[in-house]
């Protein structure tokens, strides 16, 4: 009998948004219905302005154990 | 009792019984040659049912997805499970190619009629969704019965060999169940990001010809089936910008579309370039960029045909960039190399078109993939 745990976890990507006034970017973790290039009210953490768009949905690479590669 | 004793060398009883023990062994070895070959199919038929355990746990979650994600648009008369077994199992019969004149616009015959087919299944499960919904929707089915496929096939070797006691039918299943259970996993994970509508690493193509034109000027029509073009101007040039309509899950008909477009505009296109995403061999980086010639677009070879045989007939040079992922990379939500490719691509294309397109000259450039999660700039 195979359970859950016995499986790897699905990643979920995060949603990068960039404030159309100041250009700060920001991320959250993905909501569905996001698509990029999407405009949504999210409110910009750095000016308050409250539309931001997506400029990408993707996994953060989990970084790499510093070991020697032979090739 | 003594010659025991004297075939033991004179031992106690333990000792008889444990030679006693080794000898019958060894007789079984020479009476039955096969027995090791038994006990190693044992154990390899062992080993692939625990991973056909795993594929069916996979297989089952995935169809369990599919109808769960169908009901939030069907309606409460529609039976949604049984509508989805029966698209599970449903088949596309290819074309004979004893005589192959012709197979190309064959097969795009038959493809074109089961996606059409498929879709319209898909619209009658699932009437509250709209159109983009519907193309995602139709790509999640399309990934259940893959893995559907997947787990039969298996299953079936697994039968077979079990049954007819065969040990070189179950090797060949145990030496290729490592790769099959990556790829497996990798449509487990596909499924949940067209269920949610995310980017996957297929669509790096479209989405690099989206950040190509966005804020351009530009005129966006429709030149075939889920297919768009975009017409800009950049120093000079005519770009006319071709991929699959988004952000809904499709792949259009590039093919049709370059095809059309050459038509159309004549001798004034003066390159054809084509951004794919391709699979990298092991040991190779993952978002690794290929420039090369020819036309970059997998499938089954209809629009790579289509674009091959317009571009021949009228002379115009075919230029490719290949962006390197996995075959679980290609299926799964994108990969942060993979989206950062993009935006690298973007610059190559820009500076091939100035290398070597004329100025006033146009040039069709085609992102090809799948624009689940990726919206029209």
């Amino acid at each position: 009998m195979i359970s859950g745990r016995d499986v790897e976890k699905i990643p979920t990507p995060l949603t990068h948004m960039k404030c159309l006034k100041c250009g700060t970017i920001n991320s959250r973790p993905f909501k569905e219905g996001d698509y990029v290039f999407k405009e949504v009210e999210e409110k910009c953490p750095k000016c308050g302005h409250n539309k931001m768009r997506i400029i990408g949905i993707y996994v953060k690479e989990k970084k790499e154990k510093r070991r020697v590669k032979l090739f | 009792m003594s010659w025991l004793f004297q075939f033991a060398g004179g031992q106690d009883l333990l000792s008889i019984l444990m030679s006693l023990f080794w000898f019958i062994f060894m007789l079984i070895f020479l009476i039955y040659p096969t027995f090791s070959q038994k006990i190693q199919l044992s154990y390899m038929l062992r080993d692939v049912e625990k991973k056909l355990l795993k594929l069916k746990y996979f297989r089952d979650e995935v169809r369990k997805r599919t109808i769960d994600h169908l009901n939030k648009y069907s309606d409460g008369n529609i039976e949604v499970d049984k509508g989805v077994d029966r698209l599970l199992g449903s088949v596309v019969i290819e074309p004979i190619d004893r005589d192959p004149y012709g197979i190309m616009y064959k097969l795009e015959h038959i493809v074109n009629t089961w996606e059409e087919t498929f879709e319209n299944e898909v619209k009658a499960l699932c009437p509250k969704a709209d159109e983009k919904t519907v193309k995602t929707l139709t790509n999640l089915v399309e990934v259940a019965r893959g893995l559907d496929y997947i787990y039969r096939i298996i299953r079936h070797y697994y039968l077979l060999g079990k049954k007819t006691a065969n040990i070189y039918t179950v090797l060949q299943v145990q030496m290729i169940l490592p790769q099959v259970m990556e790829i497996a996993n990798a449509y487990r994970q596909a499924s949940y990001a067209f269920a949610q509508g995310q980017p996957i690493g297929d669509g790096v193509g479209v989405l690099a010809v989206a950040k190509l034109v966005d804020g351009m000027e530009k005129k966006t029509y429709e030149i075939a089936k889920d297919t768009i073009v975009q017409e800009a101007f950049w120093n000079g040039r005519k770009l006319l910008v071709l991929r699959a309509k988004g952000p809904g899950g499709a792949v259009g008909k590039p093919g049709e579309g370059v095809k059309k477009l050459i038509e159309a505009e004549g001798d004034r296109v003066k390159a054809v370039i084509t951004i794919d995403a391709g699979l990298k061999l092991e040991g190779e980086e993952s978002g690794k960029i290929i420039e090369g010639v020819g036309a970059a677009i997998g499938g089954i070879g209809v629009e790579r045909y289509k674009i091959e045989e317009i571009s021949k007939a009228k002379g115009i040079p075919l230029y490719a960039f290949v962006i390197y992922e996995s075959i679980a990379e290609a299926i799964t939500p994108m990969r942060e190399n993979i989206a950062k490719a993009a935006e690298k691509v973007v610059e190559k294309i820009k500076n091939l078109i100035l290398e070597k397109i004329d100025d006033g000259a146009t040039v069709i450039v085609a992102g090809i993939g799948n624009t689940v999660g990726i919206g029209i700039t």
